[in-house]
């Protein structure tokens, strides 16, 4: 590192771009309390997109942490929004509360931690998952491939790369 | 129906008494605090194990497992043993992530645990 670079000002990176909007056949649910409710429509609606049980669970347990901080951390409903798009199905959560980590769930807690493990298991299950926060609310979207027939669980892409699988591309 | 059900035995083995915890449903935000209560009760009651089976649990959330976290390093701190017995996949897989099996024991099924 030259002395010119570290004499820079640290300056905070430029907010990430707006989240495209959900697809057109895109379900819509708005929770406080019932979770169980949560779990039940991401389950229903990954088996019905034809992710494995695994990865369904893998789904299932994401949403759930993440609505579990509307609860924790808002007054105010959330909403879950899943969709369809090109080789991949989306759930998003919306809700009041405000995220002012960026790397929010990025960084393993600690072996003991009684705390932050919600959002890091967000991160280790899904194939890629966009956080976009500011003082009016949060919205967080959780991607999962979904698996070429004839494909089994080994020879599906790593995890944490998203891979589209488009016609019109 | 309740969400999350509980029962508590308590049992002999070859190993020693041991206090068996057994776990139903689903265990997340919703209900991890009368969770904590349970729990807090019987490590109160400081017994030299307790097991928690968990073959009947279909999910559990990051909440629940904190309050199992803080159950198990109270159970350290009196020099009890705190282990979780034959989780189901999902619930298997979520401990393995946030390296709570390296925190704690999980066994196969309740009978390995309290053999111990």
């Amino acid at each position: 590192m030259t002395g010119q670079e570290h004499a820079a000002p640290l300056r905070t990176p430029p907010a990430p771009p707006p989240l495209p909007p959900p697809g057109d056949d895109a379900t819509c649910h708005t929770y406080r309390t019932d979770l169980a409710k949560v779990r039940a429509l991401v389950l229903q609606q990954a088996r019905v997109a034809g992710l494995g049980e695994g990865r369904a669970n893998d789904l299932v347990l994401a949403v759930s942490e993440v609505a579990a901080n509307t609860l924790r951390h808002t007054r105010s409903a959330g909403t879950l929004t899943i969709w369809r798009e090109a080789g991949e199905l989306v759930c998003e959560v919306q809700d009041e509360g405000t995220i002012a980590d960026p790397l929010a769930g990025q960084r393993r807690p600690g072996p003991d931690a009684t705390g932050g493990h919600g959002l890091w298991l967000v991160n280790q299950v899904c194939d890629l998952v966009e956080l976009r926060s500011d003082e009016t609310g949060t919205t967080i979207r959780m991607h999962m491939a979904v698996e070429l027939p004839g494909l089994d669980d080994g020879q599906r892409p790593a995890a944490g790369r998203l891979v589209r699988i488009s016609a019109s591309a | 129906m309740d969400l999350l059900t509980t029962s508590v035995a308590t049992g002999d083995s070859d190993g020693g008494p041991y206090t068996l915890v057994v776990l139903a449903g689903e265990a997340d935000v919703t209900n991890s605090g009368a969770l904590r209560e349970l729990l807090d009760a019987e490590v109160g009651k400081e017994p030299r194990t307790l097991v928690i089976d968990l073959s009947e649990l279909r999910f559990m959330d990051s909440s629940a497992l904190h309050v199992v976290l803080r159950a198990n390093r109270t159970m350290d701190r009196q020099g009890g043993v705190l282990a979780l017995a034959s989780p189901r996949d999902p619930v298997a897989k979520m401990l393995r992530l946030t390296a709570a099996d390296q925190l704690l024991p999980v066994y196969a099924t309740v009978a390995e645990a309290t053999a111990e």
